[in-house]
């Protein structure tokens, strides 16, 4: 097959002014499939994941002059982009905005939408600086309905759109699950948007708005439960990691410390092959466990006989050992093991990000890539992360002809900077403190030399 | 009628289950023409709790009438080879491929993309399984915890003395449907200007794993590794019970720590050991009891519109499936369609995952009947007359 020489995205320009993970990680992947993407942050509004809860940790935890260049989630989110800092709470900052505005294709944005109006920077604005701009706009609750205004983030929405009430240990309180949850459907959300308004656009002759809720998202994803309720008055219900027909399935420990095997029968002849596998051939006879319905009858005394044999294996034995007889198993697999775990490592999903000398990041560092791989398109990370107001002068200067003393006149009134006047803190912990306090399972010191990048 | 983004596309759905005919019906509900292949048994989703009445009749599967809307369906048997010819035709004549077949089922059929494409070398292939393509656990049987232990994510849900827990529900059923739109949308672009089909492979596992960049990067910067949530220490991040029912709530957002103490109550709050993250953490079993004493008589919904509205606090609460059915933010965004089913009759479904009021997603026909559409399709897209759809049909192939 003949590769692509070109980039799909290739003389796309996307603004990317939002925070923390949706609309960055979207515009991010953007960026990976060719588009030329300029973040934009405020002087006392930097990105959230350039410091505080949402940022991740320093590299070898030192924080050097410009922590707020050198986060790990800022660094992964954001990589191959532009950075543009301009003050947009101040008129000539806005007019650098609106003419930016007005040689890009896309801009995605999570403003309020009291905010945009304000600053007269709403869609049917919009569209009048740049009527072929594809606007995508992410909020927690969307634009329009009764809650648009409320104020959201993943974690307490997560209760909110319908996954804590279905998520939790069996019989026990609703419980939150991962990272962000939601924030990750809003990306992708945001990413299909933007490429459905670019085709949109290229057939129609203008540009349109997406209004993406984060909300509306998280209840599409409990829909079988949603219809389950419309449908037969079914209640939620927290099955820990039951499933509602399938027995037995469940997460069980196995040798080596906090080390787990996550595994799930289907059906008989999966029932006989895991009885073949823990060397109790006779229990698939057994009447108590024969049938789906008995083995979910009597899950509690299955569990009992799955754990005492994974606790004589490790987990990747486990795995193989059920997988190679056909039973659906997976180890669970830590930050570390997804560094090292063979069938990742083939597909690559983790690419290396190089960083210029400068940054004093060390010459490169391993970061998500992406979950999808094109046959015709080999896509990779093209370039890290931007410090904190690299692009300025080449935005102005380059992409908007604004000439030197227009430059400097901005930079010298403090509306386009290149260090930020407010940053959220980063805890001075030691590594040792932060397992101490349970922020962290443990570290390994050595991580350099096991990754190969010492 | 507004311009559909996608109505000059047209897509073979060979997929089953949740998360490719997700992508798939992304698609139809944007415009495109959505053609449905099922086996002659019908799509596994069809199988699959729950059913409407907790009838499991095939076409009252709920899943199925969820990710199917919007399409036409043909019931073809591949194992014929002339249900295999009547693919290959039908391919020609489509831009986009959906399918999520074990790896390999469809190279030895001679159906997968290389064959494909020979004749339509624009064509789209976009295949979302459990593990991807190509690696070695691409093989691997799966179930969606097994997909959830495998990216990570379960080494970080849960208690860190128990077991790690999986979310509920699918989640990488919905999410590796809507990120497989992404991967299918930027190759229809690519084709777009660049002219070019090629085949998308896309891997649940791959795409939960995708979305922990505050835990993976963690290990490359440091070497550090998250665990699971310590019983104390984090007073709050948690869910904790009100009169009806259960709530969380979050410091940030547009409140101070006065509005949230006069918020929640008690007037110890106002104390200044509260005030700070730190003190907050220190403190977190007296800040516990206090904002259950301010909260233990008030109810879910009184303190999420108050929360909101009037502290603009970060504020969640539980809400059940039933809670969402009659969510009136909802039914403001246009997430439900009523749909007339001939079999289920009059139901209401979610259906818009956002909003786009210029090409907006729109409804066009419930879930397809089991080979409902043969007739219209084979005649429509490939000429058959009705003497060979007989012969065909006598012979099990549709």
């Amino acid at each position: 097959m003949i590769r692509m020489t070109k980039m799909p995205l290739k003389g796309i320009r996307v603004i990317d002014s939002s925070y923390v993970f949706a609309g960055p990680y979207a515009t991010g992947l953007l960026g990976d499939l060719g588009a030329e993407v300029i973040k934009i942050e405020g002087p006392e509004r930097p990105d959230f994941t350039r410091g505080g809860a949402f940022s991740g940790l320093l590299p070898d935890n030192e924080a050097r002059s410009d922590p707020w260049n050198r986060m790990s989630t800022y660094n992964l989110v954001n990589r191959g982009k532009k950075s543009l800092v301009v003050d947009l709470a101040r008129k000539e900052g806005r007019e650098v905005l609106v003419d930016l505005l007005k040689v890009s294709d896309v801009i995605v944005e999570n403003f309020t939408p009291r905010v945009m109006r304000g600053w007269g920077l709403d869609y049917p604005n919009m569209k009048l600086i740049n009527p072929n701009i594809v606007m995508v706009s992410n909020t927690g609750y969307g634009r329009g309905g009764p809650y648009s205004n409320y104020p959201a983030q993943a974690t307490t929405q997560e209760a909110t759109h319908g996954l804590a009430a279905i998520t939790g240990y069996r019989g026990g309180e609703p419980s939150k699950a991962g990272q962000s949850y939601v924030d990750f459907l809003a990306a992708w959300a945001c990413a299909s948007a933007a490429l459905l308004g670019l085709r949109y656009r290229r057939r129609f002759g203008h540009g349109l708005w997406a209004d993406i809720g984060m909300y509306q998202l998280g209840c599409y994803n409990v829909s079988d439960y949603i219809l389950d309720s419309i449908a037969n008055g079914a209640p939620g219900e927290r099955i820990g990691n039951r499933h509602r027909q399938f027995a037995p399935q469940g997460c069980y420990r196995c040798a080596g410390g906090d080390a787990w095997c996550a595994l799930s029968v289907r059906d008989d002849e999966e029932w006989g092959a895991l009885c073949g596998v823990i060397g109790q051939p006779e229990l698939a006879r057994d009447q108590r466990f024969s049938t789906e319905v008995a083995r979910r009858a009597n899950h509690d005394a299955i569990d009992e006989i799955i754990a005492r044999w994974t606790a004589t294996v490790t987990k990747i034995e486990a795995m193989e050992r059920l997988q190679a007889a056909g039973v659906p198993a997976g180890a669970v697999l830590d930050g570390r093991d997804l560094h090292f775990d063979p069938h990742l490592k083939a597909r690559g999903l983790l690419e290396m990000v190089r960083f210029p000398e400068e940054r004093e990041m060390g010459p490169c560092r391993p970061i998500i890539g992406r979950p999808w791989k094109f046959s015709a398109m080999p896509l990779t990370v093209r370039d890290p992360a931007p410090t904190f107001g690299r692009h300025n002068r080449e935005v102005l200067h380059e992409i908007l002809g604004y000439d030197e003393s227009r430059c400097s006149a901005l930079e010298s009134a403090g509306i386009v900077v290149d260090k930020p006047r407010k940053i959220r803190e980063v805890p001075d912990l030691s590594m040792d403190q932060r397992v101490a306090i349970g922020r962290l399972a443990y570290w390994d010191s050595d991580y350099k030399e096991r990754l190969g990048i010492a | 009628m507004l311009p559909a983004t996608l109505d000059d596309v047209k897509v073979l759905d060979l997929s089953q289950g949740l998360a490719g005919p997700i992508c798939a019906k992304i698609l139809a509900d944007f415009g495109a023409d959505v053609v449905k292949v099922e086996p002659p048994g019908g799509d596994a989703a069809r199988s699959m709790a729950p059913h409407f009445g907790n009838d499991p009749h095939p076409e009252k599967s709920l899943i199925f009438l969820l990710a199917n809307l919007n399409k036409r369906g043909v019931r073809l048997n591949l194992d014929d080879p002339d249900g295999r010819e009547l693919l290959r035709r039908m391919a020609r004549a489509s831009d986009i491929v959906v399918e999520s077949f074990e790896p390999g089922y469809l190279a030895a059929l001679g159906l997968d993309y290389a064959a494909l494409s020979q004749e339509n070398p624009g064509l789209i292939m976009i295949s979302i399984t459990p593990f991807g393509q190509t690696g070695p656990y691409s093989a691997y049987q799966s179930e969606e915890i097994v997909t959830y232990a495998l990216s990570g994510i379960m080494s970080i849900s849960g208690m860190a003395e128990r077991e790690p827990l999986k979310h509920g529900g699918m989640q990488s059923q919905y999410e590796g449907g809507l990120s497989g739109a992404v991967a299918v949308l930027a190759a229809l672009h690519a084709r777009d200007v660049i002219g070019e089909g090629q085949h998308v492979d896309v891997s649940l596992h791959d795409v939960i794993a995708s979305t922990l960049v505050i835990h993976q990067p963690m290990y490359g910067w440091v070497g550090a590794v998250q665990g699971r949530r310590q019983p104390s220490g984090s007073s709050y991040g948690h869910v904790q019970r009100c009169k009806d029912g259960y709530f969380i709530w979050q410091t940030g957002g547009g409140a101070e720590w006065s509005d949230i103490a006069e918020f929640f109550g008690p007037e110890a709050l106002k104390e200044e050991r509260f005030a700070s993250v730190a003190g907050r953490v220190v403190h977190g079993e007296d800040l516990d009891r206090l904002v259950l004493e301010g909260t233990k008589d008030r109810t879910m919904q009184e303190l999420f519109r108050t929360a909101s509205e009037k502290y603009h606090m970060l504020f969640g609460v539980v809400q059940e499936p039933e809670d969402l059915a009659r969510c009136p933010h909802l039914e403001a965004r246009d997430f439900f369609q009523e749909v007339d089913h001939p079999v289920i009759g009059r139901i209401k479904v979610p259906f818009r995952l956002w909003s786009m009021p210029d090409a907006p997603a729109v409804y066009r026909r419930p879930a397809p009947l089991l080979g409902q559409h043969n007739t219209e399709v084979l005649g429509d897209m490939l000429g058959l007359d009705a003497g060979r759809m007989e012969a065909l049909a006598a012979r099990g192939v549709i």
